[in-house]
């Protein structure tokens, strides 16, 4: 257990700069200046070669090493610190400014975005898991019988239909027609019914498709036929004896489901005016923030890490035949 | 099981404890629903009109607009008088001793100084540096200042050394003083010496680039980059418990991508004057949302409402007008604006969409160089040409059917009644068979022998239904065979920078109100000219007039000017003006201007309570 958790730790710097590495020489090749205006508007010649100073936009040699030095707190300690009246502190890992928020570096734009979608991003997962695991075990308790094939179509239903479309119809229902909802608020748990409830639709289908299977199979095993013939009660043997085993793929597939939904969707953000993170995975790249397009990348293939490490250790809790290998 | 979810409910339980932490306590007087997030309050880094309305209302210039006035009159501000040379190139500006910070220091001269300089300083990247070369000396200022940054940048014995880096700051200081004219005579009294007259300098001096800054606030936060021996201002100035401003409202909170809130600032010299105690202003993206916002009452006003069924809420306001056909036409002949009138009729949710004019034109480039990017003859270097694909084209038809959004059809690039004093030229009217002729007498009859054009244009905002209905009129009228080349936004504007096409869309919006806002994108060299368009006598009249000190002659030759582009030379095809569509009642929220600018005193609106049934 302690020698995959450190080689696994040990692996992550490595990959992330994999990641860096390849993201910065996409988002270097994308076409357009990210120093321009509205409408095209562009900057005078002066401005622009100050600007590219500053930024190091000059060079893609000098940026991509000034931009690793500062991102993985290389530089932190030798940066030039800020002079005490300024009330600057200086973060350990330095992301940059957003060329698009002058007002705001990368490293705040991340840190006020990211609790929030890690809360959608949780509730979402948590409702997804209820209802799949909930819905996956009917179906399996009488498969081809009625329950089965409504929790299939439900199932099906929640994989195909995208977001913006459930939400959309969810925020039309909920708020539009009966009230039950404001518009366009955050700041209230009540705010986080719809969006959850949409972005976890698809999470439960998944998992009600992949528990129905587990399940099945378990049920028909020799173990649960024994558990049976002890004579415990249909319930025990479903939840202590078949569920756990059916839940190892839903184990595996939780880890990038959470590292998906807590960086959040551009869709549901959107609709449901949330200040989550998803809108700077897209809107970073439409402006050409170089930094917010790293800087988003590198938290989301971080958290993404993080999360396939923690599912292994549960795997590894949940069925100990698996070896650290 | 449980040991799964037991950990995760407990985090899921903190996050959503944390959430309702994090609420806002009281609705504000009024609700202002921004589309996009303001991205800066920083003077020197404002670029969007959303930037511009937030900042007008925590800055106040020498100046401001009346903005309810249908000439949006000039009002002091922070000055409370001023006085012209006789060679009108001197302004002298007496400040109000009244006028303060928020933090209760006093406005001063001084304070308006190291702001222009600080736009003046390429290490400031403002987008309006420009603005601040009509002042004496800022120009030549500037380039010194650029030029001696790459010097520094470019020699390794200077470069990291701070002292070095120190010592050319100082000496640009000096070279301010020495160079530029703008002077702080006593801490009262401010001089600013022109380049040349310019007539509309008061006006200027209203928009937020030129606002004081907090001297106290910038120094604390300016540090020298030893590198490349730029001055570097700490993002942070701009967050609510540090911004220090002198205008009507405080900005009081600021949650990214949220909302902002404004309090009135008790210390403001007008504070009499300001109707509203508080302002929300929440973003709102999708647009949809935004309707639903305004519709459930979370929001009083949104003022850039574009969802897909935009075309049928304003086809359904033009039938509620038709219904008042009667009450409306003595209130439009006593001249009363659109709002007004609005104001006059019954409240009713189908007359709570508003289109009014907005300060931005809509058009088609012409590459007008003598090649094309592949390097063949470019036709449209001909002006032949180029008036013949303006004159056959049905804008009536592409406003009403294609557009839907209550834009007035363009014939000039200025938004007619937008400037005082300016006389729109008429255009070139549509005339199929005139503009038929044109082209056979460019060599090209019917068509013949005319290259494919191309015409190039950037994705979303329908840009790609206005070039269908366009190329249809060409290839009808001309005989010329049109291939449309759709581009991603960024990459579209990268194209029209190198010259990379034929003809595309493209649109200006004004600054400030004089036609050289608008005139001066066609100059030659201009870094807005995309259209490579270069004429002689059109720079001549543009110089004509700057130098004019008369200012009906100097009208004259601006409107000359203009006619001289839309008539004869024809670098651009105008489509239609644009249109600002908002959402709010009438009847309840006063003090909103009609004028094209869209200049709006926020913080002296007011929003009456509402009436018993509020759809």
């Amino acid at each position: 257990m302690i020698r995959l958790l450190i080689s696994r730790l040990l692996q992550i710097p490595l990959a992330l700069l994999a990641v860096y590495t390849i993201t910065l020489i996409l988002a270097w090749a994308v076409p357009g200046n990210p120093l321009e205006g509205p409408e095209g508007r562009r900057p005078p010649p002066e401005v622009v070669a100050a600007m590219q100073a500053r930024y190091r936009l000059d060079s893609f040699g000098g940026f991509y090493l000034s931009y690793l030095a500062d991102a993985s707190g290389f530089t932190a300690a030798t940066r030039p610190a800020q002079p005490a009246s300024t009330g600057v502190t200086q973060p350990f890992f330095d992301l940059g400014p957003s060329l698009q928020y002058p007002d705001r570096t990368v490293n705040e734009i991340i840190a006020s975005a990211l609790p929030v979608s890690m809360l959608i991003g949780l509730a979402a997962v948590a409702f997804g898991l209820t209802l799949g695991i909930v819905a996956g075990t009917l179906g399996a308790l009488r498969p081809g019988s009625f329950l089965d094939a409504g929790t299939f179509i439900v199932a099906l239903a929640g994989i195909s239909i995208p977001t913006f479309v459930t939400g959309t119809l969810l925020q039309w229902v909920f708020t539009v027609q009966w009230g039950l909802f404001p518009v366009a608020e955050w700041g209230h748990p009540r705010d986080l019914v719809l969006p959850a409830f949409t972005l976890g639709l698809p999470t439960a289908a998944y998992i009600a498709r992949l528990v129905r299977i587990g399940m099945i199979e378990q049920l028909a095993s020799d173990h649960v036929r024994t558990a049976r013939a002890k004579g415990l009660s249909e319930f025990q043997v479903i939840t202590r004896h078949a569920l756990r085993n059916a839940l190892l793929p839903v184990i595996s597939f939780l880890g990038p489901a959470l590292a998906m939904a807590m960086t959040g969707s551009f869709v549901v953000e959107r609709l449901f005016v949330v200040p989550g993170l998803g809108q700077h995975f897209v809107n970073a790249v439409q402006n050409k923030d170089l930094f917010l397009i790293i800087g988003v990348v590198l938290v989301y293939a971080t958290l993404l890490m993080l999360m396939n490490l923690v599912v292994d250790l549960l795997y590894r809790w949940a069925d100990p035949r698996i070896t650290a290998s | 099981m449980i040991r799964i979810l037991a950990p995760l409910a407990l985090l899921a339980a903190l996050l959503v404890w944390g959430l309702s932490q994090d609420s806002q306590a009281t609705r504000a007087d009024l609700v202002i629903v921004n589309r996009n997030e303001v991205s800066t309050l920083d003077p020197s880094q404002l670029s969007w009109q959303h930037d511009f309305r937030m900042a007008r209302l925590v800055f106040e210039g020498l100046t401001r607009q009346d903005a309810t006035d249908p000439d949006l009159a000039i009002l002091p501000a922070v000055a409370e008088s001023w006085t012209l040379s006789d060679n009108a190139t001197v302004y002298t500006f007496r400040l109000r001793p009244s006028a303060r910070w928020s933090n209760g220091d006093h406005v001063t001269a001084h304070d308006f100084v190291s702001a222009w300089r600080r736009m003046l300083l390429p290490d400031a990247a403002a987008d309006y540096l420009t603005l601040f070369h009509l002042i004496d000396g800022g120009n030549t200022f500037t380039q010194w200042r650029a030029e001696a940054l790459k010097t520094f940048a470019a020699d390794a014995t200077r470069r990291n050394n701070a002292a070095a880096a120190t010592a050319l700051w100082e000496e640009t200081r000096q070279r301010f003083v020495a160079d530029v004219g703008i002077h702080a005579i006593d801490d009262l009294t401010l001089e600013v010496r022109l380049v040349a007259p310019t007539p509309y300098f008061l006006d200027l001096v209203a928009f937020p680039a030129f606002v004081p800054q907090h001297a106290a606030t910038l120094d604390a936060i300016q540090t020298i980059d030893p590198r490349t021996a730029a001055l570097v201002w700490a993002p942070i100035w701009t967050k609510p418990d540090r911004l220090v401003t002198n205008g009507p409202m405080r900005l009081v909170q600021w949650r990214f991508k949220r909302s902002m809130r404004f309090e009135r600032d008790p210390g403001y010299w007008d504070a009499s004057s300001v109707t509203l105690n508080s302002i929300d202003v929440p973003t709102i993206e999708d647009p949809n949302a935004q309707v639903l916002a305004f519709r459930s009452g979370v929001a009083d006003w949104v003022s850039d409402v574009s969802p897909g069924y935009r075309g049928d809420m304003i086809a359904r306001k033009d039938n509620y007008w038709k219904a008042h056909e009667t009450e409306i036409a003595p209130l439009r002949s006593a001249g009363k604006n659109p709002i007004e009138v609005d104001a006059a009729l019954p409240a009713d949710p189908a007359n709570f969409i508003h289109v009014l004019p907005s300060f931005g034109t809509y058009f088609y480039n012409f590459n007008c160089g003598p090649t094309l990017p592949d390097g063949r003859p470019n036709p449209f270097a001909d002006a032949r040409v180029r008036r013949a694909f303006s004159m056959c084209i049905d804008k009536q038809s592409l406003t009403r059917n294609v557009r839907r959004s209550g834009e007035r059809e363009a014939n000039s690039l200025i938004p007619p009644g937008s400037i005082p004093g300016h006389l729109s030229p008429k255009g070139l009217l549509r005339d199929d068979a005139a503009a038929a002729s044109w082209l056979a007498q460019a060599g090209y009859p019917g068509g013949a022998n005319f290259p494919e054009v191309e015409l190039l244009f950037n994705k979303d905002g329908g840009h790609d239904i206005i070039a269908q209905a366009i190329s249809r009129d060409w290839e009808r009228a001309l005989g010329v065979k049109v291939r449309l080349v759709q581009k991603e936004t960024k990459v579209f504007s990268s194209d029209l920078k190198a010259g990379r096409f034929m003809v595309s869309r493209a649109s200006w919006f004004g600054d400030y109100g004089d036609a050289t806002t608008f005139l001066d994108i066609n100059r030659t060299g201009n870094g807005n000219n995309d259209r490579r368009f270069s004429s002689s006598a059109f720079d001549a009249l543009l110089d004509a007039a700057a130098s004019e000190t008369n200012p009906a002659k100097r009208a004259g030759l601006l409107s000359e000017a203009e006619r001289l582009l839309a008539e004869v030379e024809c670098p651009l095809l105008p489509l239609f003006h644009y249109v600002e569509v908002s959402l709010f009642d009438a009847t309840r929220l006063k003090g909103l201007g009609a004028h094209p600018r869209q200049i709006q005193d926020l913080a002296r609106l007011r929003l009456l309570p509402s009436a018993e049934s509020n759809p």
